[in-house]
């Protein structure tokens, strides 16, 4: 960067040398001299539209604005003259005409640039008597949003992210002059997944959250800082807390994970956390029904069925919504104290498939995204499973990079994709095969039907001249009934463009549960058993370093019968395993089982004893995210009624069952993981264990519809669904709405289903009623079907010994006049 | 000395200026005196307050509490979007100093007359909104008709 060329110039009296390019903006803010503005955001490139920055160049005649001015060699500029003072009392004069003075009931109050600059730079009074500008307001944009168009002084910030940072255009001004406002293109609600940050942008009060509608003064809010657990991706946030809630969620700066963004899940997800359904008081169960009872009671209980329990039949599943020295605790709890090897993190991995083979995370980081020249997508819909990281993906495509997606349902992306191979199910595999062939530069194999050879050669070529490629492989190829043929494809790929493999799978804190070691066949830190042993008798004592069973072999033993006590922490089995008729089965055979949540779960509704367990914004410790970064959780409310920290439950089990589990608190916990554990530091990367590619793949076995079953399910992914969390949390579920699926509309034509209206979709297991969606971006003879939605639970239709579900779908049409 | 003792003298001879109370009132205190708080209505019945918080902000001895809402069609408590829904002032804490009857941007929260505020518990002194609220509009003594 040094040799880049430099330009001097003199801002009031101080000579500053700018790299060429910089505006006289950004010189001024690097030396520390304050020029009010507002239409300029530092992440997105000048406009002039606010006229706010105004300077007084010599040798110009009229002011300058500030921002859209290059430093140029021997500019000499003042910013604090009387003819620039005059200037800016004039704009801010102007800006005040339309502009409401309703600060005291406005949102933005307290923290407003607009109300900030007017007091410093503005005149303290206007000329202006006429009548302000008059809108309806407030006007609702969706569930998340609110504009109150008075209060908008047209800077574009909100639009422009939309454009460049966002890449969804969720908002666009209309009309021209005094008319001018701010809307939607097209419909209502508005159509984003990251709304939430033109709001933390607007500079004004125009854009406000639904959600924060009046319930706190910035003055009132207690910041806590803290990650964002709800998907993998770790975003660093602020909870804002008043008295023992958390009001809002905004984002806090982390160069290397989310910058300044966050998706409208970390915005507005963590409203669970004082839903009034929250577990207060363990539960037992008692004449068939659940009895509240007190922690003395239901430890003393778990405690002396497990001493009456060997180890090895013994089982625990879950962890991803545990921090780093919870997930430690229940690996030592475990392996130590219950001594069983059977734990596993990956309750919804289906069973025999790659899932269980790879090891999940980013060894790309998330900052390198922004840099790549080519991204490669299988199966992975970037934007509803690590939103935040398309933001990235959205500034490599700003730089020219390519993106290649291969896919059974397009993704919403696709303006930004330069080949999208739009798939049939069970034939990622072979389009992979040919497109790594083809980065080979062997001749690729015969290209499914459908499959565009000349793109895929294109593709293929572009990979293979990229110098900084990034390929990421999905739950969809995973979980695909070719998963293996597609994993040894892409594996291939990268062995031959020489980047990694990026496995894009996992929720919360996944990634720190496999660090801690919550998997049956791995120690802590990712080590093999054997070798950790040693060190982990130091620490713990005697324990099973024996491999244990994976989640489905869990499962599977407990519908055989050879389990006797199942613990689930933080999971919801019932409505997370590929197989909910396993789970069923299992649940039967199961003479105790115990649950460990923050809600009364599915599976919780279930168990024999529910211990009430604190979530991620009530617990100080660590997370760790998918590139394997290690960030503090701070807790910013306490928590309802009796619920405890995970670990402290296990450690006060572990005394009942005399052994002693103590620690001080969770810095006690993870200086004793930074012993085990190599790399673990805050805010420092844990290396992601390299995927073992090329495993033989299971025999592969032709899948055939079935009679009456004519359409293939394709379950995925939606960022914003109706789950245990996601359903209390009422932005959320208002901005998912009802189950839905998504059908062609060529199938919707032959059931004669419209937009919107419900339909059942039956396969040989069960049925669900949705909202059918009709769109091409599924091919003719599939059903997408989003998980996440407890009402319509896709692992209800899917029985994983068939790698194929085959569904129909019936319309629930009112029925026919007659 | 004898200048000293002669304005002793002189009002020694005069009728007292204290009164004793609670025995004896005095009949009216002052126009501009400061004593419990009233949260006023306009004319028509409508809450003045719109739960800003500025009179929280402003507070010297952090007496005031503010829980802030949205006006429905259906639910229309004040003009405008927001109302208060929860309103409390500490009086124990309260110093009667004004400032929140300074900030109050529509003129809602206002310092009435009344100065004979004790109570047997803590808890009765701080005053709710039903408490604070004026009885009818103008009940304060201040004419609801007001700018602010």
């Amino acid at each position: 960067m040094s040799e880049q060329p430099t330009v001097t110039l003199t801002i009031d009296g101080k000579a500053l040398s700018a790299h060429k390019g910089t505006t006289v903006y950004q010189a001024a803010t690097r030396a520390g001299i304050e020029i009010p503005i507002f239409c300029y955001h530092d992440r997105m490139p000048p406009l002039g539209a606010c006229r706010m920055c105004l300077v007084k160049v010599e040798k110009q005649p009229k002011l300058q604005t500030s921002c859209t001015l290059e430093a140029a060699d021997g500019m000499v500029v003042y910013t604090d003259t009387p003819e620039v003072k005059a200037g800016q009392e004039a704009i801010l004069e102007f800006l005040l005409i339309n502009h409401p003075l309703d600060c005291p009931i406005c949102d933005k109050g307290g923290e407003c640039p607009l109300q900030d600059q007017t007091y410093k730079f503005g005149p303290g009074r206007s000329r202006f008597v006429e009548a302000k500008r008059d809108f309806a307001k407030p006007v609702s944009l969706g569930p998340a949003l609110v504009l109150d168009r008075e209060r908008c002084i047209l800077c574009w910030r909100c639009v422009r992210f939309g454009e460049i940072i966002a890449g969804d255009d969720a908002l666009k001004g209309f009309e021209r002059g005094f008319s001018s406002e701010i809307n939607t293109p097209f419909t209502l609600p508005v159509q984003s997944k990251f709304i939430g940050n033109t709001i933390a942008i607007c500079p004004v009060g125009a854009l406000t959250a639904k959600s924060y509608r009046f319930i706190s003064r910035p003055w009132d809010n207690r910041p806590v800082q803290s990650t964002c657990t709800l998907c993998g991706v770790g975003c660093a946030v602020e909870f804002d807390v008043r008295g023992e809630r958390i009001t809002r969620t905004r984002a806090r700066e982390h160069p290397a994970v989310n910058d300044i963004w966050l998706c409208d899940l970390g915005f507005f997800g963590h409203a669970f956390v004082d839903h009034t359904d929250r577990l207060r008081r363990p539960l037992m169960r008692r004449e068939g029904g659940f009895v509240e009872t007190t922690w003395d009671e239901a430890l003393s209980q778990i405690a002396s069925r497990l001493g009456r329990t060997s180890g090895p039949r013994v089982a625990m599943l879950g962890g991803a919504r545990l921090t780093n020295e919870d997930a430690y605790v229940a690996t030592r709890f475990f392996r130590a104290v219950v001594g069983t090897p059977h734990l596993d993190h990956r309750v919804d991995a289906r069973p025999q498939s790659p899932d269980l083979a790879v090891s999940w995370g980013m060894g790309t980081a998330i900052a390198d995204l922004a840099l790549a020249d080519c991204v490669v997508l299988i199966g992975c819909d970037i934007t509803e499973t690590y939103p935040v990281l398309w933001l990235r993906m959205k500034q490599a495509t700003e730089r020219g990079a390519t993106i290649i997606a291969v896919t059974p349902k397009a993704l919403e992306i696709q303006r930004f994709v330069r080949w999208q191979f739009l798939h049939r199910s069970g034939q990622g595999g072979a389009v992979m095969l040919a497109l790594a062939d083809a980065v080979r530069g062997t001749a690729p194999r015969e290209a499914p039907q459908g499959i565009d050879r000349t793109a895929l050669a294109a593709a293929a070529k572009a990979l293979g001249s990229a110098s900084r490629p990034v390929v990421m492989i999905g739950r969809t190829a995973l979980d695909a009934p070719d998963g293996w043929q597609m994993l040894a494809a892409s594996g291939e790929m990268c062995r031959k463009t020489g980047t990694e493999l990026n496995v894009m799978r996992g929720k919360g804190n996944a990634f720190g549960a496999t660090a801690a070691g919550l998997l049956p066949d791995v120690a802590p830190g990712g080590r093999a058993l054997a070798d950790a042993a040693s060190e982990l008798r130091q620490a713990w004592g005697s324990l099973t370093t024996e491999a244990g069973m994976t989640a489905p072999e869990i499962l599977d033993a407990a519908v055989a019968g050879g389990l006797d006590v199942l613990f689930v922490i933080g999971a919801d089995l019932a409505n997370d395993v590929p197989d909910r008729e396993r789970w069923r089965a299992a649940r039967a055979r199961l003479p105790f089982l115990v649950v460990q949540d923050a809600f009364l779960t599915e599976t919780a509704q279930m168990a024999d004893v529910v211990l009430p367990a604190l979530v991620a914004a009530e617990k100080d410790g660590t997370v760790t995210s998918i590139e394997g970064r290690v960030q503090r959780v701070r807790a910013a409310v306490s928590g309802p009624g009796d619920a405890r920290g995970d670990w402290a439950i296990l450690a006060a089990l572990a005394a009942r069952l005399g052994k002693t589990i103590a620690y001080s608190g969770w810095e006690e916990i993870f200086n004793e993981m930074r012993g085990l554990i190599p790399g673990l530091g805050i805010d420092e990367r844990l290396p992601v264990r390299h995927p073992p590619l090329g495993k033989p793949s299971e025999p592969e076995r032709p899948a055939s519809a079935a009679g009456g079953f004519p359409l293939i399910l394709i379950p995925g992914e939606a960022l914003f669904d109706r789950g245990v969390l996601t359903s209390r949390s009422p932005t959320i579920a208002d901005l998912a709405g009802e189950p839905w699926a998504m059908l062609h509309p060529d199938d919707a034509g032959t059931i004669d289903a419209a937009d919107g209206e419900p339909v059942v979709i039956t396969s040989a297991r069960g049925s669900v009623a949705v909202r059918a969606r009709i769109s091409p971006v599924v091919l003719p003879g599939h059903v997408f079907l989003p998980r996440g939605y407890d009402a319509a639970p896709v692992n209800t239709l899917i029985d994983v010994n068939e790698p194929v579900t085959f569904v129909q779908v019936r319309a629930l049409a009112p029925a026919a006049p007659s | 000395m004898l200048k000293g003792m002669a304005v002793t003298f002189r009002y020694l001879f005069r009728p007292p200026i204290t009164v004793v109370y609670p025995e004896q009132k005095r009949p009216a205190v002052q126009p501009r005196f400061k004593g419990r708080h009233w949260l006023t209505l306009y004319e028509d019945g409508m809450e003045r307050c719109v739960g800003c918080e500025l009179c929280v902000i402003v507070c010297p001895s952090q007496a005031i509490y503010v829980k802030a809402a949205e006006n429905t069609p259906e639910h229309q408590v004040s003009k405008g979007e927001r109302y208060a829904e929860e309103f409390q002032i500490n009086e124990l804490r309260c110093i009667f100093c004004g400032l929140c009857e300074e900030a109050c941007p529509t003129g809602a929260i206002v310092l009435g007359r009344e100065y004979e505020l004790a109570g047997y518990t803590r808890a009765s002194m701080i005053y709710t909104k039903p408490m604070l609220t004026e009885p009818y509009p103008g009940s304060s003594g201040r004419d609801p008709g007001r700018e602010i």
